[in-house]
């Protein structure tokens, strides 16, 4: 449950298995799984340092606080949860593997109690070993109003007093369960069968019990995994170095090949774009992110073909349609904006066929069980002006309205703007763009009574379950005032009966399965325009090795695995 | 620079008086810039520009892509939006080229965007020469705390980062009609500049014999503020005026490079310039051309103010 990150400088957005090899020459073991994730696989040495170039920083360094697709693949090198996600290109990234705990997870009553065994041999950085009471501490951290604003899902599922407000001020949470110092038991509110999932959330890390109040942990977090912060300037840099507490025998997962990483922030994405093509001196030891659409054509090279790595995000951008405005309560009216819009336009305006695919359902093709269908299909994605006028006039609104579309102050989202605007034209829909500050998008959109017609964008999963996709957005029942994410404001009884009869599924594939389904079920209603599918396509340095793009995390580069081919250059 | 009056000037006392010879002034000025190749090729050129303004629709019907169009055909999405072809994609139907990602028509966006730069840099310069004028000349005629009010309020304006003050405002501001935020905002902080000279000249003409003598023959203080004073300050405020107006098109194009000027899709020179940053290595063009115009403008209305400046000077030494 996270929008897309504004972290631009560091993840980009989706893919289609088709294209994402082609900006793959050589290099060893691309693979080209169908998570379309595809790079120079040439393995990685232990120990150098790995350079990071950045433009924004982390949001937050307190695993409670952060939850945004290049802050969750950070997390893994400090810290560790329960489960974690496979270190692997393409679905196995996906895939939940055992991380402090030896499985991951055993219920006996159906889902609603589910019990972890924690390793041996675990410890933080300062020598203490990790215990349940640990893991126990840093859960409940989760419901503190000022630290638990990360991931929501220990505070939806887990039960807990109505009261309860985190350990600092309420103490401890008194319905998770520590037996002994090894096994942590979780009472869930109802059944939930995907709970091995949600505890590879970053707010399922542990912290040593008393400890991380107020903002402790976001300028000095304790780690549990392979690195720990060395030196932190916020907005500057940040340095990791090597904890020699964290066992790599008690670890599958982490690879930790460099002996440093160092993150570089504040750089300007041109300035990235330069560097990460010049490749000189340590900028061999370098990854960035994403490209910016004007480096696409400079590229093209075969030396730094060899280089490119490119794959989906995993997100959906999207256009939602507020059906409590008129006219777009009228869902003939939300159909021909559907129909209407021109998404080669709008893919073009976001970077074109490199840095995104034309979207058409709401699910990204990352997602497991998704249906590849266009319900409003036109002749190359262009818009189908005139089904989308008859469907107008059928709704008596063949004349003239206005809608105003809301976007954040960046030129990528002002130009998909400007399409869309450009697109509904023929139709005589005057489209005001609505320009919002960027650091006040989300919450301005999010609350209905500020909210206008339309608002441009998107929705990444939590991991690759419709469950972390279609409620959140369509549940009609999680309307709120304020932080609301029905943006489309959609509250439709046959949507929210059918996500309740997929909630009771206990069987994750069927439910999948039944997500897809739901889907199409909601399209028919029309309360977003599904624009595209984002991609990373990013450059790494000459040196660096055992790179892939990593599915559950905004299609980053995995950074457990990632390390330098000479760790002595 | 002293605008000093002129024995027939001083003889032009009296409510009956013709108003002091614009006919004249005119007609020799005009003589001077078109007796001057440089100064006329500046003119011409602005001609041209301002022509481009007016007739925007008109252009853009010739040559048959309107400013907001977007041409899906003439970019590569391929390499990120890149204009198909050589130079950004010049060609037949899109005469300066397109823009990347979006193949809207250059050529349609440069006329359009005179249009913007014209209209707030003109609006701009009216604004501010009645507000230099007006303040300007209370200031010098009444002195006294008029003087003082206007004077210390005009050096507050001065001393202040405007450019900072301007951002800030422009983007704190809610978007409402942004030409004419930019225009109040930019005279606010232009108007000084030009009500410090009017000031100056006021005060010394206000103690110049044919003052006197008007004040003698029993003028109003309107009379001889409107008859004997504004006239006489007519070859300062057009020189300061001409100059203003390069600045303040600059200044619109260097808010909408910044993001606080024109919202988009308006098309604006300055806007266009911030948009081709990115692209500088591999669609020059897109860069070269609104730069060029931007350019131009500005240079050829420097070189006319700083003409019209040295064919009043001489005018005046006549």
């Amino acid at each position: 449950m996270k929008r897309t990150s504004r972290l631009t400088g560091l993840i980009g957005i989706v893919a289609s298995a088709a294209l994402a090899l082609t900006a793959c020459g050589g290099g060893g073991g691309g693979s080209s799984s169908n998570g379309g994730s595809a790079g120079p696989g040439a393995k990685a040495q232990q120990g150098g340092t790995l350079q990071v170039l950045a433009n924004a920083a982390f949001s937050h360094l307190d695993p409670a606080r952060g939850f945004d697709g290049g802050v969750n693949n950070f997390y893994r090198l400090v810290y560790r949860t329960l489960t974690t996600q496979g270190a692997a290109p393409g679905a196995d990234g996906t895939k939940i593997v055992p991380d402090l705990a030896t499985d991951t997870g055993k219920t006996t009553d159906g889902g609603k109690t589910w019990t972890f065994t924690l390793k041996d041999g675990l410890f933080f950085e300062t020598g203490a070993p990790i215990t349940s009471a640990d893991v126990k501490w840093g859960v409940s951290r989760a419901w503190d109003p000022e630290i638990g604003i990360g991931s929501p899902y220990a505070k939806q599922l887990i039960e807990a007093p109505a009261s309860y407000q985190g350990p600092y001020k309420s103490g401890e949470l008194s319905t998770i369960d520590t037996p002994d110092a090894k096994t942590i038991v979780f009472h869930l509110k109802k059944p939930f069968a995907d709970f091995g999932s949600v505890v590879a959330q970053n707010t399922f890390s542990p912290v040593p019990k008393g400890q991380g109040a107020g903002n402790a942990l976001d300028s000095k977090p304790i780690a549990s995994g392979p690195y720990k912060v060395a030196e932190y300037k916020p907005g500057a840099s940040l340095k990791l170095v090597r904890n020699d507490k964290w066992d790599k025998k008690t670890d599958d997962v982490r690879t930790a090949n460099p002996d440093v990483f160092q993150w570089t922030f504040g750089l300007d994405p041109a300035t990235i774009d330069e560097r990460m093509i010049a490749g000189q001196g340590t900028d061999a030891n370098a990854i960035a992110g994403t490209v910016q659409a004007a480096s696409v054509a400079r590229i093209q090279t075969p030396q730094l073909k060899q280089r490119t790595m490119t794959g989906s995000n995993g997100c959906t951008t999207y256009m939602g349609l507020n059906s409590t405005k008129k006219p777009l309560d009228n869902v003939k009216v939300r159909q021909a904006i559907n129909l209407a819009i021109n998404k080669q336009t709008v893919r073009d305006a976001d970077g074109g066929s490199a840095l995104a695919e034309i979207g058409t359902s709401i699910q990204p093709p990352t997602i497991t069980g998704r249906v590849d269908y266009d319900p409003y299909p036109s002749p190359d994605h262009k818009g189908d002006v005139d089904g989308a006028r008859k469907l107008l006039t059928e709704a008596g609104f063949g004349n003239e309205f206005t809608m105003t579309l809301d976007t954040r102050a960046q030129p990528k989202m002002q130009a998909m703007a400007v399409a869309i605007q450009q697109a509904l034209e023929p139709l005589k829909i005057t489209v005001k763009i609505n320009t919002i500050d960027t650091a006040t998008y989300y919450e301005v959109i999010g609350t209905t009574s500020q909210q206008h017609d339309a608002a441009i964008t998107g929705w990444c999963p939590d991991w690759p379950s419709g469950a972390t996709f279609l409620p959140p957005l369509f549940d009609g029942r999680n309307i709120t005032p304020k932080g609301n994410t029905n943006l489309s404001q959609l509250n439709d009884p046959g949507v929210n009966a059918k996500i309740d009869e997929i909630a009771k599924l206990t069987d994750v594939a069927a439910a999948n399965k039944a997500y897809g389904e739901l889907d199409k079920q909601i399209m028919e209603l029309a309360p977003v325009v599904p624009l595209v599918y984002e991609k990373v396509l990013m450059l790494i340095g000459s040196n660096i090795g055992g790179a892939y793009l990593h599915d559950g995390f905004s299609g980053g580069i995995d950074l457990v695995s990632v390390g330098l081919k000479d760790a002595g250059k | 620079m002293t605008t000093g009056p002129t024995l027939a000037e001083v003889e032009e006392v009296g409510p009956a008086a013709p108003p002091a010879g614009p006919p004249a002034s005119g007609k020799r000025l005009l003589t001077t810039i078109t007796r001057d190749k440089g100064a006329l090729a500046c003119l011409v050129f602005l001609g041209i520009v301002v022509l481009m303004a007016i007739a925007a629709p008109l252009i853009t019907k010739l040559s048959g892509w309107g400013p907001y169009a977007f041409d899906s055909a003439a970019i590569n999405s391929d390499l990120g939006g890149l204009p198909h072809g050589a130079l950004g994609g010049i060609s037949g139907s899109h005469w300066f080229g397109v823009e990347p990602q979006n193949g809207r028509d250059l050529f349609a966006r440069i006329v359009y965007g005179a249009r913007v730069s014209i209209t707030i840099s003109l609006s701009a310069t009216l604004l501010t020469g009645i507000l230099g004028v007006v303040l300007g000349m209370l200031a010098g005629f009444y002195r006294g705390w008029v003087d003082q009010v206007i004077s210390r309020v005009m050096d507050f304006l001065m001393a202040f980062p405007a450019l900072i003050f301007m951002i800030a405002i422009l983007s704190s501001l809610p978007s409402g009609n942004r030409p004419v935020l930019l225009v109040v905002v930019i005279s606010a902080f232009g108007w000084p500049y030009l009500a410090r000279v009017i000031r100056g000249q006021t005060m010394t003409l206000a103690n110049r014999e044919f003052v006197e003598a008007a004040r003698a023959s029993g003028a109003k203080d309107t009379q001889v503020v409107f008859r004997e004073i504004l006239p006489n300050l007519r070859g300062s405020i057009v020189v300061m005026t001409t100059l203003a107006i390069p600045g303040y098109i600059g200044t619109e194009a260097g808010l909408s490079f910044l993001g606080v000027g024109v919202a988009p899709p308006t098309a604006s020179w300055g806007q266009m310039i911030a948009s081709s940053v990115s692209w500088y290595s591999v669609d020059p063009m897109f860069f070269a051309i609104p730069g060029a115009f931007l350019f131009l403008t500005v240079l050829s209305l420097t070189v006319l103010g700083d003409k019209i400046r040295s064919g009043i000077d001489q005018g005046e030494a006549a």
